[in-house]
């Protein structure tokens, strides 16, 4: 669509030149007058009892202002279920959960204090996982699910350690599995992963005589308020957040994490802003994780290859609280229908805690993990039914005016599409045979096509505002933490305004003035805020009315007779008189001399368009605003005598309706692609028998480096669906770049080897472990499958 | 610990600074801490991520693993150093064009390995770019638009010399 002008462009983002100066300011860059620093004493164990919490020593250390403990507790939090206490007190649930809370002088004396902090614990059974969680003698880390405030609609199961059960049912299941000519039944797993962000989790509080105010990194400025409002009883005037420049987000700044403890120390502490980051091995333990899941599945389909039944049951092991635990398995649960026509599904989610770190969300809540369980059972049918693993899934992918597993007729469907261009890229029609190359190596591929939708209902809003040059700022309130959103805000206000982008930019989020927003996740924030800056433009009393009554003042006209067109402001009087004004020249029109100032608000919320799921089955005409649909491809090699894998192509085809800047595209893509093989093959976060964790650091917990990055990875940006909702067609890009390639590069893994992998991440030595397995079996043929 | 604080001399970006800075204290700490250059970022603290890469007399460290005490009379580069004013170096200039940046977090770091991989090797490889920025980790991207922006830039500066 070229009659864009500055939609589709890929422009050099706004935020990266005082990110490359140095100059950009994070969260732990705030040095302010007065301020203090906290040091937190953490939990060595799991699941204890706590006994005694000893300050006596620790408060004599030079420089320390004031130690709280779990006695100072003011209340639980939480964002489903109100579970969690800013500090432990009774029991600790988890390693590093806080006990005690240091604020001092400098940061070394709060060091200091921690290290002379005595508690005494009388060790509990851990709950090491979701399996022993579920046994009916399992210790309970809850003992009461309905003694907590629910702040959302949650599903606890009580006298058990499930704090949620999601259940999905369409058609009927048992018919479905009498008419499947074949069946396959199989579980998957995999291990914890961290989101690493290379900046930690921290912020600066100040409580004084307006209240609280808070400099954080956060993904969520006005879930943070709601949460610290509602917690320290205060209304949402008293609680401001002001927005740092985000070092890394992924969903791990979704939540509150330093803020509360650090709230409660301001408090005490009047007058004094209180900082802590955490340090990296307290990231590990408290930054937030995605949680270890399992999946049971059984999928059946008909001979000719057509999908009819499809079970899914998923345990999703959420750590030591609820958190958005329930959200994350909504998600995927809605996510795990497939993005196949499948006439017969039940799908069930049980969200449950362990002794283990919390977890929230993490690119794709959920859907990287299921993707992995139904896209392995797909690759098994096809297997089983000699048809070629593309051909299979394009036989059964949805299509606009299908009916999806949660009961929608379906719009906008490009995941054909993505299919098609995923194995166009990989050559995937080119012959290829799995297994042993010439070179002594194993070679193999695979491929993974996912759904996801976005959080429905949720609203945002926006304020754009014409300085008085014609110049625009956009006080947009989702926050760039890297997706390029302080970018592609302005390329669609320029678009809308008929001026050019350099003239247009965003405001700092603090919501002291920012307007509404949900929150930075989902993939929601070009979609959202974009349609809310372009209401912002042409609703009524928008900009272009606005400029519309301007012109017409000055031109002694009447406002009808002002009209916009193309980003010019056209006046015809009754005799016939042209007057214009080029929007792009508006600041030396003379119009916006001594008027009122131009500032519109807009809105776009999802509330209208949502159809609440059914309570009993989740089925609903219209669960989500806007799907996302995809497909990677992979090739992989591995040298035999190491188990190393080598990640040599990569082809991502993502349905994003229309790219505003695809460069920003691209980038979010290639960084999925990288963390998603992070996740296939190296990321794992490793716990002994009593839930602690033995590898809290970056030199244990392996991530992706640039040699790494070898790979040919090709992108194809699939814009053959347009969002109508969308923003000059535009749907979300965020968590999608990662959703199916951990799958597609397990599944090459499996295909080289000749053995499926059940369990991720697959490392070396898993590798070489299964090729020593396989050797010794006599009926083996080294690699293919 | 301690609270007794040394004297020590640094030169950081062009300027001399006399400082007082306790035994336990690294060069990160003193440059975020004790001079505002917040450009170095802290992340891993134990000389793994390569965020808090800084020029010491003109090769690149890990600040977090260096105590500022040891380096007394040395000379610093950091992020803020580079370029001369508002023209920017171009290293950081090729940062910007290739769409090397995301969150931005560890950029100055790698910014700063890259600066000294090119005065090593002025003509790198792809291969011998990806091994020069190995003990630099970034979340967001794919490493791959940062690479690319090391070796535009070493091919530009061998246009300019040819």
């Amino acid at each position: 669509m070229s009659e864009y002008r500055v939609v589709g462009k890929s422009i050099p983002r706004k935020d990266a030149l005082e990110k490359v100066t140095g100059s950009a300011i994070y969260g732990a860059d705030i040095f302010l007058p007065k301020m203090l620093y906290a040091a937190v004493c953490r939990s060595p164990h799991a699941h204890a009892k706590i006994l005694s919490v000893d300050i006596g020593e620790a408060a004599k250390v030079p420089g320390v202002k004031i130690i709280l403990t779990g006695k100072d507790n003011i209340g639980l939090f939480g964002q489903f279920l109100m579970d969690q206490p800013i500090i432990a007190f009774e029991k600790v649930r988890y390693e590093g959960e806080p006990v005690a809370a240091v604020a001092a002088e400098d940061l070394d004396a709060a060091w200091e204090a921690v290290k002379l902090i005595k508690v005494e614990y009388e060790l509990l059974t851990p709950v090491i996982d979701s399996i022993q969680a579920m046994k009916p003698d399992s210790p309970l880390l809850h003992e009461k699910w309905s003694d907590y405030k629910m702040a959302q609609a949650a599903n606890p199961v009580d006298k058990s350690n499930v704090c949620d059960h999601f259940h999905l049912k369409k058609g009927d299941i048992e018919a479905g599995f009498a008419e499947s000519d074949i069946i396959v039944e199989n579980d998957y797993d995999g291990e914890m992963v961290q989101h690493s962000t290379m900046e930690t989790h921290g912020s600066t509080v100040l409580f004084d005589n307006k209240g609280l105010t808070i400099w954080s990194p956060t993904q969520s400025p006005f879930m943070t308020r709601d949460q610290l409002a509602k917690l320290f009883n205060l209304s949402l005037n008293q609680v401001r957040i002001i927005c740092t420049h985000i070092g890394g987000g992924f969903g791990s700044k979704y939540e509150l994490k330093t803020e509360p403890i650090l709230a409660l120390l301001a408090l005490k502490l009047k007058g004094r802003p209180i900082k802590m980051f955490n340090t990296r091995a307290e990231e590990f333990l408290t930054g937030g994780c995605r949680g270890p899941w399992r999946i049971h599945a059984k999928t059946g389909a008909k001979k000719d290859g057509t999908l009819v039944a499809h079970q899914f049951t998923i345990y999703w092991d959420t750590g030591a609280y609820a958190t958005t635990g329930p959200r994350v398995s909504y998600n995927a649960c809605f996510a795990s229908v497939t993005p196949y026509k499948i006439p017969n599904i039940v799908i069930d989610g049980y969200t449950v805690v362990t002794n283990k770190h919390i977890a929230t969300a993490y690119r794709g809540f959920g859907v990287p993990e299921v993707v992995w369980g139904y896209e392995n059972q797909m690759d098994l049918i096809a297997e089983k039914l000699n048809m070629d693993k593309v051909e299979f899934r394009l036989k059964n992918a949805l299509d606009d005016d299908d009916e999806s597993g949660t009961g929608e007729i379906l719009k906008s469907v490009a995941v054909k599409d993505c299919i098609k261009e995923a194995a166009r890229l990989l050559e995937w029609d080119k012959d290829f045979k799995p297994g042993l190359t010439p070179e002594g190596k194993l070679r193999g591929r695979g491929i993974a096509a996912f759904c996801k939708l976005t959080g429905t209902p949720s609203s945002t809003s926006v304020i754009v505002k014409m300085n008085e040059d014609g110049t625009v700022v956009v006080f947009v309130s989702g926050l760039e933490m890297g997706q390029g959103s302080t970018t592609v805000i302005p390329q669609i206000v320029a678009e809308g305004l008929g001026i050019s982008v350099e003239k247009v930019t965003t405001v700092p989020v603090d919501t002291l003035y920012s307007p509404y927003d949900k929150t930075t996740t989902s993939s929601r924030l070009t979609f959202h805020s974009g349609n809310a800056a372009l209401d912002a433009i042409n609703g009524i009393g928008g900009i272009n009315d606005q400029i519309r009554e301007l012109a017409s003042i000055k031109w002694k006209m009447d406002v009808e007779q002002v009209v916009i067109q193309d980003g010019v402001v056209i006046g015809r009087d009754n005799s016939g008189n042209e007057k214009r004004i080029v929007i792009e020249d508006i600041g030396k029109s003379g119009i916006m001399k001594e008027q009122k100032p131009v500032i519109a608000t807009g809105k776009y919320s999802t509330s209208e368009i949502y159809d609440p799921p059914d309570v009993e089955t989740h089925q609903s005409k219209r669960p989500t605003v806007m799907w996302f649909w995809g497909a990677q491809a992979a090739e992989v090699e591995i040298d035999p005598e190491t188990g190393k894998v080598e990640v040599t192509k990569v082809t991502a085809a993502h349905d994003i309706g229309k790219a505003i800047n695809p460069l920003g595209v691209l980038q979010q893509i290639e960084g999925g692609v990288i963390m998603g093989m992070g996740h296939a093959l190296l990321e794992e976060m490793i716990f002994d028998d009593k839930a602690i964790l033995l590898n809290g650091n970056m030199v244990d917990f392996k991530l992706p480096t640039s040699r790494d990055a070898k790979m040919d990875l090709k992108i194809a940006l699939v814009e053959t669906k347009p969002h109508p909702e969308g923003p000059y067609g535009a749907k979300g890009i965020g968590e999608p770049g990662m959703a199916p390639t951990a799958a597609a590069i397990a599944f090459a893994v499996s295909n080289a080897v000749g053995k499926r992998f059940t369990s991720m991440p697959i490392k070396a030595d898993d590798v070489l472990l299964t090729l020593k397995k396989m050797k010794s079996s006599d009926n083996h043929r080294m690699g293919g499958e | 610990m301690s609270t007794q604080k040394y004297p020590i001399k640094l030169e950081v970006n062009g300027e001399w600074h006399t400082l007082q800075v306790a035994a336990q204290h690294s060069l990160l700490q003193v440059l975020r801490d004790q001079l505002n250059l917040t450009g170095t970022k802290e992340c891993c603290d134990e000389g793994e991520c390569g965020a808090c890469t800084v020029l010491l007399n003109g090769r690149s460290v890990t600040s977090c693993l260096i105590l500022a005490v040891e380096v007394d009379g040395s000379s610093i580069t950091t992020i803020e150093g580079l370029g001369q004013g508002d023209q920017l170096d171009p290293l950081q200039e090729s940062f910007l064009e290739h769409g090397a940046v995301q969150c931005g977090f560890c950029i100055p770091g790698i910014i700063m390995s890259g600066k000294y991989l090119l005065k090593k090797n002025p003509k790198p490889t792809y291969e011998e770019v990806q091994e020069g920025l190995a003990g630099n980790l970034c979340r967001c991207a794919g490493y791959g638009q940062i690479i690319e922006a090391v070796l535009s830039t070493a091919e530009k500066a061998g246009e300019a010399q040819s």
